[in-house]
């Protein structure tokens, strides 16, 4: 795929453009944090910023989605509603991207999801390069989520006055060819980008103590382990890091009917596995009652099974549960104290 | 036949019952489908053959104790309509003081006239089937469980903390705004009202089924709330839960 141009000076006018066709979706400040929202007016966008609140994945995946209408009575037949937009997600990180590949296998391979791929389907993924690491609590060098080489349509790295631009997907380059401010990158550029790239990796720092690919080993020999006892002990139950979590995504289903009692809507919000209803079974069993055996069962999630149902890692280091975690349960000291042995 | 409702009130701001009455319009010609034959803030007339009793107000006098009891026996379901009927709510603050001296600053020259016991919910005094929490309770909720009593299902609130819709709204955590927030252990279901207007939660819906509270507490104590003060913001809504320890 070729590479790309831009002057710095020429985003603006390149959002405004995108704005005639697209809702155009990135990071904006909120009360001095940072979330992913719709662009007003380019001004807003925040390329640089990273460490969002909640990851992009609300975009396809909404917190509250209806699935279809129905009526009480069951007089018609209920009706699917999929509601999807064309909509750039400009300036999506790395280890986002990241975890979109992962919604995408979540939500196609067992089953396919209209509602999701649909909003998937008509979105573009314009990435941008991360220069140094968000804070502390990210670990993405260390889940090799650092570097991404495909699930972005363009991917804009910036160097000097310049962003030079990776395209992915031949809409992507269609984006850029209809626009048609974009020059093509010379040798000098290419230099420059593999200067910047190795610049950026010596800013972050391997946060495991391990080969990443040991985890799901480390995890298996832990399962009766106290770490998730004393884990337990701490942990709130709020569901906060699930919610954050921009590779979770597991929903629960429910009805609503309207003030007139004969019609209603399904719909799904989005579910943790850390609360306490989370396993609870109609006839009243939880399968996961202890705080401690939830507590395990994210991280076997994120570090083992989603690694052997898909080949790759259920979690991509962005540390936004850490973030959100009032007692501090943080993947990068968990994974670190499996590998003690404890 | 139409279900039959009735409202009525013990200790309390008499504001939950606002909430209802200014719902009122909306459930008698929306919905069509029930009947008010008691709500002394909407109406003069009064029936006795109610099937659906919404009661808000603590019990925090001997003679309401009879009262309760009377239509606890008349209604098929008894609502808990708030978080002074659901916990005790505010009135519980009193359990701690000289009940003596609370009657007379209450009462003033009249304290003579009127008896007071340590504040309770309704549930310290009979059965309660359903709660619509909060201070003030919230309409929609009130909407959802009148629609599932009339549809004959069970009505289920969220058995899951504040920080749940917090992080659905994408709000900045107050903890993190150097403030301290009941959310964690609190009941959620009112949209996290007080966080999402930048404010902490004071714990106004009760506790989830299995707080970690001793965890919370440390929470508490590391963002600088004393002891005093980690008991004080508990006393707020949840004082009754003290008591029975
Ligand atoms: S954010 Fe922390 S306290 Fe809350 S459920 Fe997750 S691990 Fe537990
Ligand atoms: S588990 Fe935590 S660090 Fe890993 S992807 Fe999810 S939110 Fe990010
Ligand atoms: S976690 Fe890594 S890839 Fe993601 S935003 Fe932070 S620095 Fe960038
Ligand atoms: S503001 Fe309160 S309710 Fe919201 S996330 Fe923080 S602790 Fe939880
Ligand atoms: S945020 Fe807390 S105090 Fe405020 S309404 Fe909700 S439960 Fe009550």
């Amino acid at each position: 795929m070729p590479l790309k141009v831009i002057e710095k000076r020429d985003v603006e006018p390149l959002i405004r453009h995108l704005m005639e066709r697209f809702q155009v979706v990135g990071i904006k400040k909120k009360d001095g944090k940072n979330t992913y929202g719709v662009i007003e007016s380019p001004a807003e966008l925040r390329l640089d910023s990273c460490a969002t609140i909640t990851s992009p994945k609300k975009y396809f995946f909404p917190q509250r989605e209806t699935l279809l209408q129905f009526a009480v009575d069951g007089s018609w037949e209920p009706q699917a509603v999929v509601e999807a937009q064309p909509r750039i997600i400009f300036g999506m990180r790395p280890c986002d991207i990241a975890a979109t590949w992962m919604l995408d296998m979540a939500f196609s391979e067992v089953n396919a999801d209209a509602n999701y791929l649909e909003k998937r389907k008509r979105a573009l993924i314009i990435g941008v390069d991360c220069k140094e690491p968000c804070d502390e609590y990210c670990f993405c060098k260390s889940m090799g989520t650092l570097e991404v080489e495909t699930g972005y349509d363009l991917f804009f790295t910036a160097a000097d006055d310049t962003y030079i631009v990776r395209t992915g997907t031949p809409e992507g380059e269609a984006l850029l060819g209809e626009w048609g401010k974009a020059r093509e990158a010379l040798y000098e550029d290419r230099v420059k980008l593999r200067a910047v790239q190795r610049e950026k990796d010596e800013r972050f720092k391997e946060a495991l103590e391990f080969d990443v690919e040991e985890l799901p080993r480390f995890l298996e020999d832990s399962y009766r382990s106290l770490l998730w006892d004393v884990l337990g002990e701490k942990c709130l139950s709020c569901g906060s890091c699930n919610l954050v979590c921009p590779t979770c995504y597991c929903f629960n289903v429910l009805d609503e009917v309207k003030l007139n009692l004969s019609e209603g809507e399904r719909y799904r919000v989005w579910d943790s596995c850390q609360l306490e209803g989370f396993a609870k079974v109609a006839t009243g069993e939880n399968f996961r009652e202890r705080r401690g055996d939830r507590v395990r069962h994210r991280f076997f999630r994120k570090g083992k099974y989603m690694k052997e149902m898909f080949g790759r890692f259920g979690c991509v280091g962005c540390g936004r549960c850490t973030r959100a975690c009032l007692v501090h349960i943080n993947p990068i000291e968990v994974y670190n104290q499996l590998k003690g042995g404890e | 036949m139409k279900p039959k409702i009735a409202v009525f009130e013990f200790s309390s701001c008499e504001g939950c019952q606002l909430m209802f009455a200014n719902l009122e319009a909306e459930i008698l010609e929306v919905l069509g489908a029930v009947e008010i034959v008691n709500f002394r803030e909407i109406m003069t007339e009064k029936g006795d053959d109610y099937q659906i009793a919404f009661v808000e107000g603590a019990i925090t006098q001997e003679s309401e104790i009879e009262r309760l009891k009377k239509i606890r026996e008349q209604a098929k379901v008894l609502v808990a309509l708030g978080a002074c009927a659901h916990l005790g709510g505010v009135n519980c603050m009193k359990n701690y003081q000289d009940q003596e001296e609370v009657r007379r600053y209450v009462y003033k020259e009249r304290a003579e006239w009127f008896d007071t016991i340590p504040a309770r919910p309704l549930s310290a005094v009979v059965p309660v089937d359903y709660a619509v929490p909060g201070c003030p309770i919230d309409k929609k909720e009130l909407l959802e469980v009148t629609k599932s009593l009339l549809l004959g299902k069970k009505p289920s609130l969220p058995d899951y903390p504040v920080c749940v819709e917090c992080k659905m709204a994408e709000n900045i955590c107050v903890f993190d705004k150097g403030m301290t927030c009941l959310g964690p252990v609190t009941r959620a279901g009112c949209a996290t009202i007080c966080p999402t207007f930048g404010n902490k939660c004071e714990g106004c819906r009760g506790l989830v089924d299995n707080p970690n509270v001793n965890s919370h507490k440390q929470v508490l104590q590391e963002h600088g709330l004393s002891v005093q003060g980690i008991l004080n913001s508990f006393r707020m809504f949840e004082g009754y839960l003290e008591v029975a320890k």
